[in-house]
C-alpha cells in the first residue's frame, strides 16, 4: 500500500505516515490514497468525504471534508430553516453533506469547553455574502442535538420584520404588536425539533390565555406550545412564555440551552411593517422581537448563544456591509457587546478542491473540461473561492 | 462575443443571444443557465442540448424562386448554418409562444427533453413529411 501511495502522490504534497496509517480516521484530504474500507483504485483520487458522522469527533484532520447528515435528522433538526439553494442540493443529491470548516471547528471547540456556571457566552458568526455562515450554524446545531441540548433555532430573524400579512395589537401588552402567522410556524418547528423536552420541562407559573383557557403551574411545556399552535391569536404570547420559561429553567441545570439565531441584525434594524395608519413600526414594538432580544441578553447561564449576521435579508443596509459594527448598528452592537466574533471566510485552496471533488463525485459538474486544471482555475477565478458563488457557477456546468 | 473561458460553448452562446430581448443579455444567459441546471440532473446538459437541436434540424427547406413572373417554393438542401439557425429559432419561438403558465426555463427544458427523445411539438411541426409533398410537386423544377 505504501508503494502505491508514493507513486500516486504528486511532488507538492507531503506524506504524513502517522496520519496515513491511523486506524479509525480517514486519510488527509487531497492525498491520493485509497481509504481503508474502499477498494483501492489505480488512478489518483482526491478525497472529499469522511465517514465520521458525529460532529463531536470532528477535529482538524477532518477539515475540508464533507460529512453526511442522515435525512431523518435533517427533518427533525431543520424542518424549515435551510437556505433554499442548499435544500435544492439536498433534494438533487438525495443526501445532505456539510463541509467541516475552520470556523465551525473553532466554535465546537469552544462549546465543548464551556463552563455552564458562567453567564451564556455569545458567539457571532460574520462574513461576506455567501461564505457559509448559515451552514456553519447548522453544523453547530447538529452537534448540539447529538449532545442532547435543547435547541432554540430562529432560522431567519429577517422574516419576522418584513412582509408580514397580519399584525394584531398584542393581547398581553397594548403597545406591542403580535404576529400570529410567524409565531405559529415557529412553534410548530420548535415542537418538531425538541419533542423530548416538551414533556420534561414544567411551567413554573400559571398563565391565563383568555376567559376559558389557562395553563396551570407545573404542567408540561408541551401544553403551552399546543395552545399557541391551536389558538393562533395567542401564538406570540405562547412564544414569549416558552422563551421566558426556558431562560429561567436553563439556569437550574436540567438541560442545556442553545439559542441559535440567523440574521440577528434584524432585531436592531428598521422594519418594513406599517400599522393601519401607515406609521412605521419600530422593532421594539414587535412582541416577537422584544422577547428574542431578552433571550439574546447574557443574563442567564446553562447554555450558549450562537448568532449569525446576514446582509442578504437585511433591510436598508448596503450590499457590501459584513462587519458586525456596520450590520448591527450602534444599538445592536451595544446590546450584544461582550461577544466573540468568528469570521467565516471564503474557501481555502484545500476546501475548494474538496468541494469540486464532491461535485464531481455526485456527477454535478458534467462539463468535460470541468475536472481539468484550467477548468478549476477558471472556477476559482470566477467565484473567488466564495462557496455561494461556486455553487451557483457549478449548477449549470 | 467569443470568451476565453474554458467552458464556452458557441451553440449555447448563440442560442442565448437569440433569446435576448431589449439588450438584456443578463436575463437571457440566466434563462439559459437555469435550463441547463435543471437539465443537469444525472446527465450532461450540453449533450442534451446539442442532441435536441440536431433532432430539430430540417434537412430540406423551401426557398421561394421567381421564374417567369411566378414565385415557386422549391425544395432545396439547406446549408449547415441555415439549419442550425432554423432549429434554434423554432425552439425559441415555441418556448415564447406557448408559455402554458410556466416560466421560460421550465418551458424550454420541457421542449429540450422532448426534442431529445424525438417526440413533441417541435418534431411534429417541422417534420419531413410536409416537405415530401413539395418535393413531389416541384422536384423537376429544381434549378439549383
Amino acid at each position: 500500500m505504501l508503494t502505491r501511495t508514493s507513486r500516486l502522490v504528486s511532488g507538492a504534497r507531503r506524506l504524513d505516515p502517522g496520519r496515513l496509517l491511523h486506524a479509525g480516521s480517514q486519510a488527509p484530504q487531497s492525498l491520493a490514497a485509497p481509504l481503508d474500507n474502499q477498494a483501492p483504485d489505480d488512478s489518483p483520487r482526491a478525497v472529499s468525504r469522511t465517514s465520521e458522522k458525529d460532529p463531536a469527533r470532528h477535529g482538524e484532520q477532518h477539515e475540508g471534508l464533507h460529512y453526511n447528515i442522515p435525512l431523518q435528522d435533517m427533518r427533525t433538526l431543520f424542518p424549515h430553516s435551510l437556505p433554499p439553494r442548499f435544500s435544492m442540493q439536498v433534494k438533487t443529491f438525495s443526501e445532505a453533506c456539510l463541509m467541516v470548516r475552520k470556523p465551525a471547528l473553532e466554535l465546537l471547540h469552544y462549546l465543548k469547553n464551556t463552563n455552564f456556571a458562567h453567564p451564556a457566552v455569545r458567539y457571532v458568526l460574520y462574513g461576506e455574502k455567501g461564505t457559509g455562515k448559515t451552514l456553519s450554524l447548522c453544523h453547530v446545531i447538529h452537534f448540539c442535538a447529538k449532545q442532547d441540548w435543547l435547541i432554540l433555532h430562529v432560522p431567519d430573524a429577517h422574516l419576522w420584520v418584513k412582509s408580514c400579512r397580519s399584525l394584531l395589537p398584542s393581547t398581553y401588552n397594548k403597545q406591542r404588536l403580535d404576529q400570529p402567522a410567524e409565531a405559529s410556524i415557529w412553534l410548530k418547528n420548535f415542537k418538531t425539533t425538541n419533542e423530548r423536552f416538551l414533556s420534561q420541562i414544567k411551567v413554573q407559573e400559571k398563565y391565563v390565555w383568555n376567559k376559558r383557557e389557562s395553563t396551570e403551574k407545573g404542567s408540561p411545556l408541551g401544553e403551552v406550545v399546543e395552545q399557541g399552535i391551536m389558538r393562533v391569536k395567542n401564538a406570540t404570547d405562547a412564544v414569549g412564555v416558552v422563551l421566558r420559561e426556558l431562560k429561567g429553567q436553563s439556569s437550574l441545570g436540567g438541560f442545556r440551552l442553545l439559542v441559535a439565531v440567523d440574521g440577528v441584525n434584524a432585531l436592531w434594524g428598521k422594519t418594513t411593517l406599517k400599522r393601519e395608519d401607515k406609521s412605521l413600526v419600530a422593532p421594539e414594538e414587535l412582541a416577537l422581537v422584544h422577547n428574542l432580544r431578552k433571550m439574546v441578553k447574557n443574563d442567564w447561564h446553562g447554555g450558549t448563544i450562537v448568532l449569525t449576521l446576514s446582509q442578504t435579508g437585511s433591510l436598508f443596509k448596503p450590499r457590501k456591509a459584513y462587519l458586525p459594527q456596520e450590520l448591527l448598528g450602534k444599538e445592536g452592537f451595544d446590546a450584544l457587546d461582550p461577544f466573540i466574533p468568528i469570521l467565516v471566510s471564503n474557501y481555502s485552496p484545500k476546501e475548494f478542491e474538496s468541494c469540486i471533488q464532491y461535485y464531481l463525485e455526485n456527477s454535478w459538474l458534467q462539463h468535460e473540461k470541468a475536472h481539468t486544471e484550467e477548468g478549476k482555475k477558471e472556477l476559482l477565478f470566477l467565484s473567488n473561492a466564495n462557496p455561494g458563488q461556486l455553487e451557483r457557477l457549478c449548477a449549470h456546468l | 462575443m467569443k470568451t476565453s473561458s474554458v467552458f464556452e460553448d458557441p451553440v449555447i452562446s448563440k442560442s442565448s443571444n437569440m433569446m435576448m430581448k431589449g439588450r438584456n443579455k443578463v436575463l437571457a444567459t440566466s434563462f439559459m443557465m437555469q435550463t441547463l441546471e435543471a437539465a443537469a440532473i444525472k446527465r450532461n446538459p450540453y449533450t442534451i442540448f446539442h442532441q435536441a437541436l440536431e433532432n430539430c434540424e430540417p434537412v430540406i427547406g423551401l426557398v421561394p424562386i421567381l421564374r417567369g413572373g411566378h414565385l415557386y417554393q422549391v425544395p432545396v438542401l439547406l446549408a449547415d448554418w441555415r439549419r442550425h439557425f432554423l432549429a434554434m429559432k423554432w425552439m425559441i419561438t415555441e418556448c415564447t409562444e406557448k408559455h402554458w403558465r410556466m416560466l421560460m426555463p421550465e418551458r424550454s427544458l420541457h421542449e429540450l427533453l422532448e426534442a431529445f427523445h424525438n417526440q413533441g411539438t417541435m418534431i411534429k411541426k417541422y417534420d419531413m413529411n410536409k416537405m415530401t409533398e413539395a418535393i413531389h410537386a416541384l422536384a423537376h423544377y429544381c434549378w439549383c
